[in-house]
């Protein structure tokens, strides 16, 4: 069984390299490019709301620097990585959603579904191999372009402060948590669970709709209508839009979460001690099961 | 051959809409038969082997190698290889990926045999299946079914769109390569006069029904072939043929069950074609159905 898992992820992996491999990978350069660049002065970032040059390291800046408390330098360094690797994460979501609502649909336009089912492997297996994919496996490949991020952003500071006379070396690497990239993982994981159910229908709309993208959005958009009207509730609207963004910034954490900050360890063990959370699963197993069903008994190929 | 019990079937029905695609078949394959399946568009040919593979859900009995293929399909899969169009390989993939992943899901396939029959192809490793020729294409499914030591072969019109070198080249292969003796194969194709050599047995279908289902070498026992002299015709008519039809402006009847002796002074007696066959037996069930 692990054998044909693994098996099965690597032919994810193989297909879908361009989205998760090639793409995360491409944007970590092009930040790294940018970075680099800042940091020698070549170009910035000043927008009204976002200020990314050198000309913040003022002789003020360095004051407050030098008498930073070492909690209050880990929590910038986070923040300021947090806030560069956010373009790699939202191409890995679009990547996501796209994946989602192609992995079954394109496999009936090609008819390659044929050939997947004439092998021994249960559609069940099939689903979980995507499943394990999503939840697992994409995170890790994403977290290598992260943690290049991270330490070209550090470097780049590092050799600027000390070239600069601004602070030593060391002084942001001593504020770097290994310990981090195990919370970065965490919290991806954590994010696929959260999205999961938004991504298996996605996944579901693949494995039936002659249109999968209308098929997708149309039975939504007519539940929240009616939910609208019938019962003046936008439960379901609500739903769709706590799972498609970040989980640490739900509806179903205390409101002093929604401010800007960075997600804690313990923030994941909140995260599984809320109803929103286990409701999220509850569906996603329902909807596991529906795309299993489908899968097995939709014998239409022809997908637009 | 062996006598193994590879399909029981009984009874299978299937309906769609308010047409029965399969109506009540009642059909025993025993190991080591290569069956044809023949039949005109829509006899249910497909659907049959579609739900022998457990693809669709069928009323009535359906035993494959002792599995109910409803309820056990990929533990059946393991035993059963098919190929129902040649054009169903993920394209996207290379060759090389296909064969690493079939030999990572499949328990019965070897590689090295893959490769071996692979090598005797200009089919290279590293290409890309979108870029190979439908025949290509063939030769790489074929390649990989071989491979697989499975029981029992089912192969839904395989060559449809090859020409026909490659459709050739397949069912020697297939014969040469493939086939021991133990191995049952069951093909659905039009191109009956291409399978015709390769057959042991013959099922032949219509409007979801087995109308006739008998070996080759019965068949050509039972059913004579009569292309009776000038002078002959009308006695040869007198000996009730099944059906009669004219060949170049001969006439061709067909008998069942009767002794060649009384046959042969009256012109050329050999047992028919499947396709001929196929046709008269459609002829006379039309015709039992009006009457």
């Amino acid at each position: 069984m692990i054998t044909i898992l693994f098996t099965m992820i690597r032919r994810e992996i193989q297909e879908h390299k361009l989205a998760f491999i090639y793409a995360p990978f491409i944007v970590a350069l092009v930040l790294c490019l940018v970075i680099i660049s800042v940091y020698l002065g070549l170009t910035d970032i000043q927008t009204t709301t976002f200020n990314f040059s050198t000309e913040l390291y003022d002789e003020e800046f360095q004051e407050d620097m030098l008498q930073a408390t070492p909690e209050s330098k880990t929590a910038v360094i986070r923040a300021g990585l947090t806030v560069l690797g956010l373009p790699i994460l939202l191409t890995v979501g679009f990547g996501l959603l796209a994946y989602s609502l192609s992995t079954f649909a394109d496999e009936r336009k090609d008819r390659s579904l044929i050939f997947w089912r004439s092998l021994p492997v249960s559609d069940l297996t099939t689903v979980m191999s995507k499943l394990i994919f999503v939840v697992i496996v994409i995170p890790l490949l994403v977290v290598p372009n992260l943690f290049l991020l991270q330490l070209i952003s550090l470097l780049s500071v590092s050799v600027y402060f000390v070239t600069n006379d601004i602070v030593s070396f060391g002084y942001v690497w001593t504020s770097y948590l290994i310990s981090d990239w195990f919370r970065i993982i965490f919290s991806l994981w954590a994010q696929a669970l959260w999205s999961l159910p938004i991504l298996l229908w996605l996944m579901l709309a693949g494995t039936y709709f002659k249109k999968p993208v209308i098929g997708a959005i149309v039975p939504l958009v007519a539940l929240v209508v009616l939910e609208g009207i019938i019962f003046k509730a936008n439960n379901i609207q609500e739903f769709i839009e706590n799972r498609l963004g970040f989980w640490s910034r739900s509806d179903s954490f205390p409101i002093e979460y929604a401010e800007a900050r960075v997600v804690d360890i313990s923030d994941i063990y909140l995260l599984l001690t809320t109803q929103a959370f286990w409701i999220g699963i509850l569906a996603s197993v329902v909807l596991i099961a529906g795309i299993v069903y489908t899968r097995s008994t939709n014998n239409d190929y022809t997908v637009e | 051959m062996g006598n193994e019990i590879v399909i029981k079937a009984n009874s299978v029905k299937k309906k769609y809409d308010d047409n029965f695609a399969l109506d009540g078949i009642d059909l025993e394959v025993i190991s080591g038969q290569i069956l044809g399946f023949i039949g005109p568009n829509g006899a249910g040919k497909s659907t049959f082997l579609q739900s022998v593979l457990g693809l669709i859900n069928t009323e009535g009995n359906l035993e494959v190698l002792g599995l109910d293929p409803r309820k056990d399909r990929h533990k059946l899969l393991k035993e059963v290889c098919y190929i129902t169009d040649v054009a169903v390989l993920p394209k996207w993939m290379t060759v090389n990926q296909v064969l690493q992943y079939v030999d990572g899901v499949h328990p019965s396939f070897n590689l090295e045999k893959c490769l071996t029959i692979l090598s005797r192809t200009n089919i290279k490793r590293s290409s890309k299946v979108r870029v190979l020729s439908r025949g290509m294409m063939v030769q790489l499914h074929l390649s990989i079914v071989m491979a697989i030591d499975a029981k029992l072969l089912v192969l839904d019109e395989p060559t449809l769109g090859l020409d026909l070198v490659y459709r050739k080249e397949f069912y020697s292969q297939l014969i040469e390569d493939y086939y021991d003796g133990d191995k049952t194969i069951l093909i659905s194709t039009h191109q009956v006069e291409e399978i015709e050599g390769v057959l042991s047995d013959a099922v032949f279908m219509n409007q979801g029904r087995v109308v006739l289902h008998d070996s080759i070498e019965s068949i050509n026992k039972k059913f004579l072939e009569l292309r009776p002299n000038q002078d002959f015709i009308e006695k040869a008519k007198s000996l009730r043929p099944i059906h009669q039809r004219l060949e170049l402006g001969r006439e061709v009847l067909l008998f069942e069950d009767t002794e060649i002796d009384k046959l042969s002074n009256l012109g050329e007696v050999r047992p028919p074609f499947i396709a001929d066959l196929f046709m008269a037996i459609m002829d006379k069930t039309k015709k039992e159905i009006e009457a």
